[in-house]
């Protein structure tokens, strides 16, 4: 269970299943608009779907633009920093993907990210601080973990994860508003379920879909890690960089909760969220994967 | 008339699983080309290196003549090989050789802080990891394709793609293939 490809099919499969939990609890508050709320609760279905694919596809769309803008990265060129060109080209080469753009965001606090909707536009940014608190190994550990994120494209799973929260986040808020605003006035006497059995589940949905988004992303992040390895074969590199993120207290600048699935490390503090919402698996757990990959190598092969 | 139409779609469904399975083998084949010519080009830009590299280091080290020796040899014999095993044997000793001319240069304090040699050993430490990386991608994509012509379906079509098994490129040496971070 230790190997890089054992954790990659792992990863998957999970990512699978909880893409299917997501499209069961977007059916389950369609069925209760439907049954409670009759045919304007129908009409809500579409109407939310609408919104959130224009919301959502928009900014994966041009997400490489948009997160560009968000972070103030930099897009730089080989002569900017030839060395940091060189660890990407190198890690370009281990996983065939073409080469991404690549950015610097002023920041002292050491991270990384990647974006782009699909490898021929991917970005993958790194801050000021990380560049200069690694070292050549570690570097092309987390470059790895970023190019890893665009093997497995994960921009289109969040986008996925992001649309189908936010389609039943909208059907609940509106639901409820109609339950508020007299949305039973005409209908209250013909309904065969009792309104007011409705608010619960209206309320614990979008719950759902938030932790489900999370638990979506932390298996995203796992996966990378183990993607990462498939790449350099070298969990060191990767599980050293990630203890320099551990011992570093500085957090990201630019941090907001609306980016902060895309970093490497988690940029807001581990307070500010539970384990069961972070975006990020808690990083002790990584470098422990990571160690576990590095006593039973499987570069045998 | 049932018959009929069941006997198109079982022709048709036969005909589109022939063309997907024959399509796989063909891209993989392509891909271990693909492969093989990406480590061609990082062993010639590693070739185009040396020349350089050697001259910095013998300004200081000029009595190391063997060393040298080792690395033009070992480049010359790299730069005429044509098969693959030949390639990849003359790839494992030049990269041996390197090693053993930066191994000199540490004993040169002056050399090992010269901009020039520095700028040469980051060129040399990153083409040198490319390499690796390159004959790892590769060997990645053989197993894939010998994968898939040895188990069925996809063995089935191999005899009409025209394609089968590909050699590994393997380095004689265990400290290269254990070692794909080269710290100079």
């Amino acid at each position: 269970m230790a190997d890089f490809r054992a954790l990659e099919s792992v990863n998957k499969r999970k990512t699978f299943f909880l893409l299917f939990f997501m499209a069961v609890l977007v059916w389950s508050i369609s069925y209760l608009a439907i049954s409670a709320f009759g045919g304007s609760g129908a009409g809500v279905i579409p109407l939310a779907v609408l919104i959130t694919l224009v919301s959502v596809w928009g900014s994966y769309y041009a997400s490489d633009k948009l997160v560009l803008r968000m972070t103030r990265a930099k897009v730089i060129r080989y002569e900017d920093n030839p060395n940091l060109f060189n660890v990407v080209s190198e890690v370009v080469i281990a996983s065939g993907l073409p080469m991404p753009k690549v950015a610097i965001v002023n920041d002292p606090a050491p991270n990384a990210f990647a974006t782009g909707r699909n490898p021929e536009h991917a970005l993958i940014a790194f801050t000021t601080g990380l560049l200069g608190s690694m070292d050549r190994d570690e570097l092309q550990g987390v470059t790895a973990h970023e190019m890893a994120h665009v093997a497995n494209r994960d921009t289109l799973v969040s986008a996925v994860a992001a649309t189908t929260a936010g389609v039943v986040a909208l059907i609940s808020d509106i639901l409820m508003r109609m339950l508020w605003f007299g949305g039973g006035r005409s209908r209250s006497h013909q309904n065969q379920m009792p309104i007011f059995l409705a608010i619960i589940p209206l309320i614990l949905a979008p719950i759902a879909a938030t932790l489900l988004k999370a638990a979506i992303s932390r298996r995203r992040e796992s996966l990378a890690d183990a993607t990462a390895v498939s790449f350099t074969r070298n969990p060191a590199g990767l599980r050293s960089a990630l203890e320099v993120l551990a011992r570093d207290n500085t957090v990201v600048e630019a941090r907001s909760s609306a980016v902060a699935h895309i970093y490497i490390e988690s940029p807001l503090d581990a307070s500010a969220a539970s384990k069961l919402f972070a975006t990020h698996p808690p990083i002790q757990e990584r470098i422990e994967t990571l160690r576990r990959m590095e006593a039973n190598p499987l570069g045998s092969n | 008339m049932d018959i009929s139409i069941i006997a198109l779609a079982l022709i048709l469904f036969l005909a589109v699983f022939a063309i997907i399975q024959y399509n796989k083998l063909i891209r993989l084949n392509i891909q271990v080309d693909e492969g093989f010519s990406q480590i061609e080009v990082q062993l010639k830009r590693r070739a185009d290196l040396i020349p350089n590299l050697v001259e910095a280091v013998r300004g200081y080290a000029t009595q190391e003549r063997e060393v040298f020796e080792r690395v033009v040899q070992a480049r010359a014999a790299s730069t005429t090989a044509s098969t693959l095993p030949a390639i990849a044997a003359a790839d494992g000793a030049l990269t041996n050789a390197l090693r053993g001319l930066l191994a000199v240069a540490e004993a040169y304090p002056d050399l090992k802080s010269s901009t020039n040699f520095l700028q040469l050993q980051e060129e040399l430490a990153t083409t040198e990891n490319k390499v690796s990386f390159a004959r790892q991608f590769y060997n990645d994509t053989v197993r894939s394709l010998n994968t898939a012509v040895k188990t069925i379906p996809s063995s089935l079509f191999v005899g009409l793609a025209k394609v089968g098994e590909r050699e590994f490129y393997e380095v004689d040496d265990s400290a290269v293939r254990n070692a794909p971070n080269v710290k100079f």
